[in-house]
């Protein structure tokens, strides 16, 4: 309708033109060819405000659709997955580089469908009116694809290239946030500004010849068209000066000349504003693909699953299970054979690195094993549920990530239906009645990023909170005393055994911990668990009694 | 011209960001000659075009338009090349501005971490630097250089057309006032409706992602994922609806646009003929003054855009600039003293608030370090041992107090001179992306391998790395993802015992190793640091026999100091203290 309208309103300014040069109209006789003109262009003013809104109408259905996936898909992959990518990485795919698509779907589809559809009808009207003028434009409008396809091969690697170094240069930027404490601790904040504008500076090189080829992919356009209208319009004079040919329609076959070059021109310049968002396609289109690392959440997988024995009362067994992480010559848990009786209690030790945090991220459904299984009960994990059997553990990691909201909500996100009975108990098992009360508003305090800072043995025991929120049967506890002092120790450890009684326990731990009852523990040499039977105290501290004589007592 | 019919509303945060950015002046210009001379050339090619046709259909002999055919095809071939010149000089200067915003940003935080920007979330700071910047681009790109073009083309094209046709010229230049004013007071009015705003919700947006992605591993343990990932996309979708309501009046700014120039067509067409009916202008003339219009118009279109987008970049500039606007917590005194030879450090009456509002992490800390001295500062977790690192290392300002390093206030001191004596391990090491190699010289680059290595022995790192079958080049991973906790640690004390400083000030060394490791680890700590005054911070009592003191602090004060090993009998100087204060 757009084209249409402007192959109406080249034709009335050619037929008016026409009126005044050769029939010497005056105004009051081409007002009915003006007020034409004038509802032309109307016309294309309506289509534009249209195309405008239906096309951010698509895109932002697109763009939101594709990041909940790709959200939902990094999450899915889990935490093993995580942790070989970069944060600041991809999160700038998943806000800038989702958002440069909608360049590709508001800007660059509708062109692209335009440029399909309006040469042509404009091609039909003009061989119509003067065949030869079409001839030109056809021969030069045809050499223009060729050039698109060339370039566009070379262009979309050059930006995928681009768009690797803005995101590198994201994920640089943020981990120069989180380190700048410690470069500026030993006095190099200026290192991080080096690194920051080495990383500029790639970026600036990488998207200028990025550009360069956009450039000269629209500089090659545009002479072409440049040159088929100069043909045209010398072709349209001579034939005038000849006089085989009308004013009217020479004005506007001349006026429709550069409207046909112009979609497959604003085609090519949009393929080429869009690259930065086909270049985060590519990356993101990655992840969703990436099929290899799939020990996510599970859930959502179509497979028959199997219904997932109660741990309360089945044993979690894990057979010959070995872990091998790239990169390293020797598996870091290999062969692994453990039971676990609903209710024991078992305390894994060992150096560290030995593999103790992988064990547990294993029975948590982190990282599915390159060999054996986890069962629970006789069924494997596998093809249970993950979802299902993570609702059933508890997790104390090492390093437990405090979200942005209040230390209530914090702690609730073990268990957000906790009465206020549970959590004013989750508060003191987990020994934080102390920091509560110190605080001025107390449980509402925020914490988390921007919130108040806390230790890391305030986080730790945030974690330990959460944990006893959730109230379930099997709890994997990773060191949970990394960072307390022995007296705390001990008077955590009296408060914990109670809740700990019944559930299944497993424990990583270097050193005396908060199990008051251990009643196995293993230990991890070389990826091996060795059984080392009903612990001793010289088993790096692992039982320490109840009374608190602490280590000190143990040496 | 555009620049003229919009009021500069806030001319300050744009024009500071542009200073900022100081793109080069020469190239500025050269770009903005270069895009200029491609406008006209555009009006121009129109305008020949449009001549040749009209005086050709009145038949005068072929000679008469050899010039203007020789304009076209000049024309014609002229203007490609030359906007290829002005996008890649433009693109280039833009890009460095970009750059240079970049790194002030960078300045701008850099002084201000920790205690300055603990309010923020790193995600938001992440998308100014990255999305605010890059929207930006248009302010160098779009901003002034097409203002500059489009103004010089339209009183260029409105001269000439006014020289030919005095009301044609009027026409023209009313339409294309109208038209700019239109697209900018459409703008004006988007910002009225929707407000400003975008950009806080793309930096909530690009925070939330962090938080989702950081928390990940707790969120899916806990089953809590799916409603995070919830909240991210209501985020999502309260963008989308923006993005809605401005696609109405980005297409009613297009539509504007097309108005304008559709009235510009028929206003300089009806002027024209009425003319050369009054036997005032060549009726040869008559196709040329619409052709210029629509010529005229094209160029000016991408101005237009520019300050249609003006309230976005506005918005963009004062979130980088709101950076700069933050508390520098910790300044460097004007007429620093000189750094002081003598390594003793310590605390009088400090007091040390994370928030005004919060509780005193420090309440009165008196603390004594003499030099040479190893002092062990033990107490319960939240007591206020990680301050005492905050304080030392001028991480925070006191709220009143005072500390010392060789007897000079810290506060007289600049910080890097502070920092050059003391090392430090904090209590959750940050590692960067590299190797271990890499981390370890953070603390003194261009160290030699051999130092490097001994620190890592130094840190008790020496079996691992022995059994990696890349050494120290192995890579560590994202915040140290690929080490286990104790070897973080441990990196993390290999780079302080590389930087040499005479004072260490440890934050729990050992926690996450295993009792032989840690013990080895203190004593190789001592034996690297003789001489040298240390403090470990640690709540592992089999650390403390070796050192010279221990001090015990509580509720952010020190509650007791003795001599290890001269405790007789009492083992535990937590327990001690628990059990005092249990009275």
């Amino acid at each position: 309708m757009g084209t249409a309208a402007l192959v109406a309103q080249a034709v009335l300014l050619g037929a008016v033109v026409q009126e005044v040069l050769i029939g010497h109209a005056d105004v009051a006789r081409t007002m009915p060819l003006l007020i034409g003109l004038a509802a032309a262009f109307a016309v294309r003013g309506l289509c534009a405000w249209a195309g405008e809104v239906a096309a951010h109408r698509t895109s932002s259905r697109v763009t939101s659709t594709l990041r909940r996936q790709l959200l939902a898909r990094a999450v899915e992959l889990g935490p093993a997955w995580l942790a070989g990518e970069r944060t600041g990485e991809l999160a700038t795919s998943a806000t800038q580089g989702i958002d440069a698509l909608d360049a590709y779907f508001a800007r660059y589809l509708p062109t692209a469908v335009l440029a399909a559809l309006t040469p042509f009808v404009l091609l039909a009207w003009i061989v119509a009116e003067d065949w030869f003028s079409a001839v030109i434009l056809v021969v030069t409008a045809a050499v223009i694809p060729l050039f698109m396809i060339l370039l566009g091969l070379e262009a979309t690697r050059s930006a995928s290239l681009q768009w690797e170094r803005l995101s590198g240069l994201a994920a640089t930027f943020y981990d120069l946030l989180q380190g700048l404490p410690t470069l500026r601790a030993f006095g190099r904040a200026d290192d991080g500004r080096a690194t920051l504008e080495r990383a500029n500076g790639e970026l600036r090189d990488e998207t200028m010849s990025t550009l360069k080829v956009a450039f000269l992919s629209s500089l090659a356009l545009e002479t072409l068209a440049s040159v088929g209208t100069a043909l045209v319009a010398l072709f349209l004079g001579l034939r005038l000066l000849h006089g085989s040919m009308e004013i009217g329609t020479a004005l506007a076959v001349l006026v429709l000349a550069p409207e046909v070059y112009l979609p497959l021109r604003r085609a090519g310049a949009e393929f080429h504003s869009s690259a930065e968002g086909r270049a985060a396609a590519g990356r993101i289109l990655d992840v969703l693909d990436d099929a290899d690392t799939a020990a996510g959440a599970g859930g959502d997988d179509v497979r028959s699953v199997r219904p997932l024995p109660d741990p309360a009362t089945h044993p979690i067994r894990l057979q010959e299970v070995t872990v091998r992480y790239p990169g390293r010559t020797v598996p870091v848990l290999d062969e692994v054979e453990l039971v676990l009786e609903p209710g024991a209690h078992v305390a894994v030790v060992g150096e560290s690195g030995s593999g103790k945090s992988t064990l547990l991220t294993v029975l948590l459904g982190f990282v599915t094993p390159d060999r054996g299984e986890v069962c629970i009960g006789d069924e494997p994990l596998a093809d249970c549920l993950l979802r299902e059997w993570r609702a059933r553990v508890a997790w104390v990691p090492q390093r437990p990530t405090l979200v942005r909201g209040t230390l209530e909500d914090n702690l609730r996100l073990g268990n957000p239906g906790a009465t206020g009975a549970e959590l004013t108990r989750a508060v003191e098992c987990s020994g934080l009645d102390g920091l509560v009360a110190r605080l001025a508003d107390g449980l509402a305090t925020p914490v988390g990023e921007g919130g108040l800072t806390l230790s890391a043995g305030e986080r730790q025991r945030i974690a330990l909170g959460r944990a006893v929120l959730r109230d379930v049967p099997v709890v994997l506890l990773d060191e949970p005393t990394a960072h307390l002092d022995a007296g705390r120790e001990d008077s955590l450890r009296e408060l914990l055994t109670p809740w700990l009684e019944g559930r299944t326990v497993v424990m990583a731990a270097h050193r005396g911990g908060l199990v008051g009852r251990v009643d196995r523990t293993f230990t991890l040499v070389a990826g091996r668990l060795v059984d080392t039977g009903a612990p001793g105290p010289e088993r790096a501290g692992v039982m320490a009694g109840p009374s608190g004589a602490g280590p000190e007592a143990a040496r | 011209m555009s620049g003229r019919t919009h009021p500069a509303r806030r001319p300050g945060p744009l024009a500071r960001i542009l200073r900022i950015g100081a793109p080069d002046l020469r190239r500025f210009l050269l770009g903005t000659a270069l895009g200029t001379a491609a406008a006209l050339c555009t009006v121009g090619l129109l305008a020949c075009s449009g001549a040749l046709i009209d005086k050709a259909a009145l038949r005068p002999p072929l000679y008469t338009l050899t010039l203007l055919m020789a304009a076209v095809q000049l024309l014609a071939l002229g203007r490609g090349p030359l906007r290829y010149a002005e996008r890649l000089v433009s693109h280039d200067a833009a890009l460095g501005a970009l750059g240079r915003v970049r790194l002030w940003l960078y300045d701008q935080v850099a002084p201000r971490s920790p205690a300055g920007i603990a309010g923020w979330r790193n995600g938001d700071l992440l998308a100014r630097a990255t999305a605010d910047v890059d929207l930006l681009q248009d302010v160098y790109l779009r901003g002034v250089a097409p203002l500059v073009t489009a103004l010089v083309t339209s009183v260029l094209t409105v001269g000439a057309v006014a020289l030919l046709l005095p009301t044609g010229g009027l026409v023209l230049g009313a339409c294309l006032v109208v038209g700019t004013g239109a697209a900018s007071g459409l703008a004006w009015v988007r910002r009225r409706r929707l407000g400003t705003g975008e950009g806080a919700l793309r930096g909530a947006l690009a925070a939330d992602v962090v938080e989702l992605l950081a928390a990940a591993p707790d969120l899916v343990a806990m089953g809590r994922d799916e409603e995070y990932l919830e909240r991210v996309l209501a985020t999502d979708a309260a963008l989308e609806r923006r993005a809605r309501r401005r696609s109405w009046s980005d297409g009613a700014v297009a539509a504007a646009v097309v108005a304008a120039t559709g009235a510009a067509v028929i206003g300089t067409l009806v002027a024209a003929t009425a003319a050369i009916a009054a036997h005032q202008l060549p009726a040869s003339m008559v196709a040329v003054l619409p052709l210029v219009a629509l010529g005229t118009f094209e160029v000016v279109l991408p101005a237009a855009d520019a300050v249609s987008r003006l309230a976005d970049h506005t918005e963009a500039a004062e979130r980088l600039l709101s950076v700069a606007e933050l508390d520098v917590p910790v300044v460097d005194p004007v007429d620093p003293a000189p750094l002081p030879d003598g390594i003793g450090i310590g605390t009088e009456d400090a007091v040390l608030r994370y928030r005004a509002d919060g509780p005193r992490a420090l309440d009165g800390l008196d603390l004594e370090v003499v030099p040479g001295r190893r002092v062990a500062v033990v107490g319960p977790s939240g007591a206020g041992k990680s301050s005492i690192v905050n304080v030392l290392l001028r991480f925070w300002e006191l709220e009143s107090g005072r500390a010392r390093l060789g007897g000079t206030a810290l506060d007289r001191l600049r910080q890097d001179d502070v920092r050059s004596r003391i090392g430090w391990v904090g209590q959750e090491a940050h590692l960067f992306p590299t190797t271990i190699s890499g981390n370890i010289a953070v603390a003194r680059p261009g160290a030699s391998a051999d130092d490097i290595a001994a620190a890592a022995r130094g840190a008790q790192l020496g079996p691992w790395i022995d059994s990696l079958p890349l050494g120290l080049d192995t890579p560590v991973g994202e915040r140290g993802a690929q080490l286990s906790g104790g070897q973080r640690q441990r990196v993390a004390l290999a780079r302080a015992l590389l930087a040499g400083a005479p004072v260490l000030v440890l934050d729990e060394p050992t926690s996450g190793l295993d009792r032989p490791t840690a013990r080895r680890l203190i004593h190789d700590v001592l034996a690297a640091t003789e001489g040298g005054t240390l403090v470990l911070i640690t709540h592992r009592d089999e650390d403390l026999p070796t050192l010279d003191e221990v001090v015990v602090v509580d509720d952010g004060r020190v509650v007791d100091r003795y001599v290890p090993g001269d405790g007789d009998g009492v083992p535990s100087a937590v327990g001690r203290r628990d059990a005092r204060a249990a009275r």
